[in-house]
């Protein structure tokens, strides 16, 4: 119950009013002047205050005026005279929140009290209310503050590059492993570059199609690929890209790269040590080789002393052409031993596919001639300059059609027109396909199934036995396939794929994703 | 007159320096490039001698060996192994086919392992004749 401060001069107004509202339950103190009722009131702290209006020294409105200043909270009721409604009006313009006439009435004094009361409790419940709302937007702010540092810490540590943006997606989000990948200060980045600016058109498009294609979901389409960073350098990753949806609209998109330089690093030492291993293996395997190259140095000079002993110009002669033809030898099988066993990134340069194939016919349209073997050209004229290795390329298909043109002079079939074939395709995916097709005997499982192992060579005596080996390595360096198709009698077809860069139109290359 | 020397190998070059060797010592060469030829020219040049390659298309010198030296006919003409492969590898050979239920085979008259010098091969083939 609220206590309440009675004042007013006519000390036996106070005593009945007083023992009247003890009785109703209230917590009641008095005082007799409105001095004496402004000490009261500091001393007691009440929530309601009935004053008289008229009071010899301090009035009424005086006293409602200085409580007023010191709690406006307490509810102050003014008692008047009959009638004096001016008094009744200035009160309450002063913030009295109701006036009694005299004679005060019980059932007056008791409304007028029930109503300052509610007055009180609803105040007392909306001060509640603030406080526990300025609690609880202080604690969610607080937990707010948590979670986004939560996040932010998530997101400055994570292993993978993050790289998010909003709806028209500029970069606002762009952590240390982002920056560690793509070598951009994120001052350079955010809410400078947009996704397309870092990533590539052909990236963007693969996205772009995606996001038609599964509207409204989360996409995870993993993709690994390469992107370039500040300097230019093409740096493998997987990437992880969808678009962020809220209520059907898109409000961002998010990327995850994962670096793939170690993995790749270390997927290149592991391809290293096979192949020191293969090798080691072959050395042993190289030993028949190369005892036969040594005797026919032997018998060579063996030639060779009996035609000077003799002057046997002949016998000069024929053992000159055998030391060449070893020497030959040895050159091709410790050139095929060194490009076997080197680690060689491949040169990206700009060049026509089309002419490397022309160039490698060119240089071995001799040999074809002398074995009757006809060498046909069919090369794709879509094919423009890229950029890709043509060392690789040359070795490679030099390796092939040689092979080609060996398989047909192998093939005895009387009457039989001999066939060597150079294709080139444009592929999907920024890939030229090259086939050598041949018509000449043919392989059969055995034989395929060893065509790529080392020192297998079904020359006898006229191979090195790495020359298929060469060729499969150089085209896995240059991220390309080789396959073979063949069925004895009527012939083999060697495909290889190599991907190539694009070159831009002042020659720079561009990568592309296959 | 001079006795003849039956060459089986596949390689011309290794072919033309036996050829020389042997024209050089006064001896007539035969040549064969297989075990088949090989086998027809023993028949039909009956050789004194016969210098052997292990590895050749058709018929290898490993097959060759082992019939000629399983043919009465056949088996007292001496034969030199003139081969890349190792004699450790021939003779073991030769001892897998026999355990495969084959007639036990005697060992060559010579085994020279490639390289070898025109001298010595002539020095073997003295020797072998006797």
């Amino acid at each position: 119950m609220p206590k309440i401060l009675l004042i007013d001069d006519e000390e036996t107004n106070v005593r009945v009013l007083a023992i009247s509202l003890r009785s109703d339950g209230y917590e009641v103190v008095t005082a007799y002047s409105g001095e004496q009722g402004l000490e009261v009131f500091d001393r007691e702290s009440p929530d309601i205050v009935v004053t008289d209006i008229k009071m010899p020294g301090m009035d009424g409105i005086e006293v409602l005026k200085d409580i007023k200043k010191r709690n406006p909270e307490v509810e102050v009721i003014i008692i008047t005279g009959h009638g004096d409604i001016d008094n009744a009006i200035e009160a309450l313009k002063h913030g009295a929140s109701d006036f009694i006439n005299k004679p005060v009435r019980d059932e007056a004094i008791s409304l007028a009290l029930k109503r300052a009361q509610d007055k009180l409790n609803i105040r007392g419940k909306l001060k509640e209310y603030t406080e526990n709302l300025e609690r609880e937007i202080e604690r969610a702010t607080h937990e707010l503050r948590l979670q986004s540092n939560f996040l932010q810490k998530l997101i400055r540590t994570s292993e993978e590059g993050i790289v998010a943006t909003d709806k028209k997606f500029n970069v606002v989000i762009y952590n240390p492993a982002a920056e560690n990948i793509l070598g951009y200060t994120p001052s350079e980045v955010l809410y400078i570059k947009k996704a397309k600016d870092l990533f590539s058109k052909e990236l963007m498009r693969h996205y772009q199609a995606k996001r038609h294609e599964k509207q409204n979901r989360v996409i995870l389409h993993h993709l690994d690929t390469k992107v370039l960073n500040k300097d230019g350098i093409a740096i493998p990753v997987r990437f992880i890209g969808t678009f962020l949806y809220e209520r059907k609209k898109i409000m961002g998109s998010v990327a995850f790269l994962q670096d793939l330089r170690e993995i790749k690093r270390l997927e290149k030492e592991l391809l290293m040590a096979e192949r020191l291993v293969t090798i080691g293996q072959t050395v042993a395997g190289m030993a028949h080789g190369v005892k036969n190259i040594l005797h026919g140095f032997k018998g060579g000079s063996y030639l060779m002393e009996v035609g000077f002993k003799k002057g046997d110009n002949d016998k000069l002669k024929a053992g000159w052409e055998m030391i060449q033809k070893n020497i030959k030898h040895t050159s091709e099988l410790v050139m095929d031993l060194l490009s076997y066993s080197k680690v060689r990134e491949p040169e990206y340069e700009p060049c026509n596919p089309n002419e490397i194939a022309d160039d490698v016919c060119q240089v071995l349209e001799e040999t074809a001639r002398e074995h009757n073997v006809e060498l046909i050209k069919e090369f794709d004229p879509t094919i423009v300059k890229v950029a890709m290795d043509s060392r690789s390329v040359h070795t490679t298909l030099m390796n092939l059609v040689s092979n080609a043109i060996d398989a047909c002079v192998f093939d005895d079939t009387p009457g039989k027109s001999l066939q060597v074939k150079l294709k080139t395709f444009l592929e999907d995916g920024n890939v030229v396909r090259f086939e050598v097709v041949d018509n000449g005997m043919g392989m059969g499982k055995e034989v395929k199934d060893k065509i790529f192992t080392s020192f297998f060579s079904t020359k006898g005596h006229k191979g090195t036995g790495l020359g298929l080996l060469v060729a499969r390595k150089l085209v896995e360096d240059h991220s390309g396939t080789i396959d073979v198709l063949s069925e004895i009698g009527k012939g083999t077809t060697f495909i290889v794929r190599v991907p190539f860069m694009e070159l831009r139109d002042n020659g720079v290359q561009v990568l592309k994703f296959g | 007159m001079g006795k003849r020397v039956l060459v089986v190998d596949d390689d011309p070059d290794v072919r033309l320096f036996s050829q020389t060797v042997l024209e050089e010592n006064g001896y007539i060469p035969v040549l064969a490039t297989n075990g088949e030829e090989g086998e027809e020219a023993v028949k039909k040049e009956k050789p004194d001698l016969i210098i052997l390659d292990v590895l050749m298309p058709r018929e290898s010198g490993i097959r060759l060996y082992r019939r000629l030296k399983t043919n009465k006919k056949f088996k007292d003409i001496p034969i030199i192994m003139l081969s890349g492969i190792a004699e450790k590898s021939f003779l073991r050979s030769q001892k897998v086919l026999t355990e495969f239920g084959g007639d036990p085979v005697p060992e060559p008259e010579a085994y020279l392992e490639k390289p070898v010098d025109g001298d010595i091969l002539a020095d073997t083939i003295k020797k072998v004749l006797g």
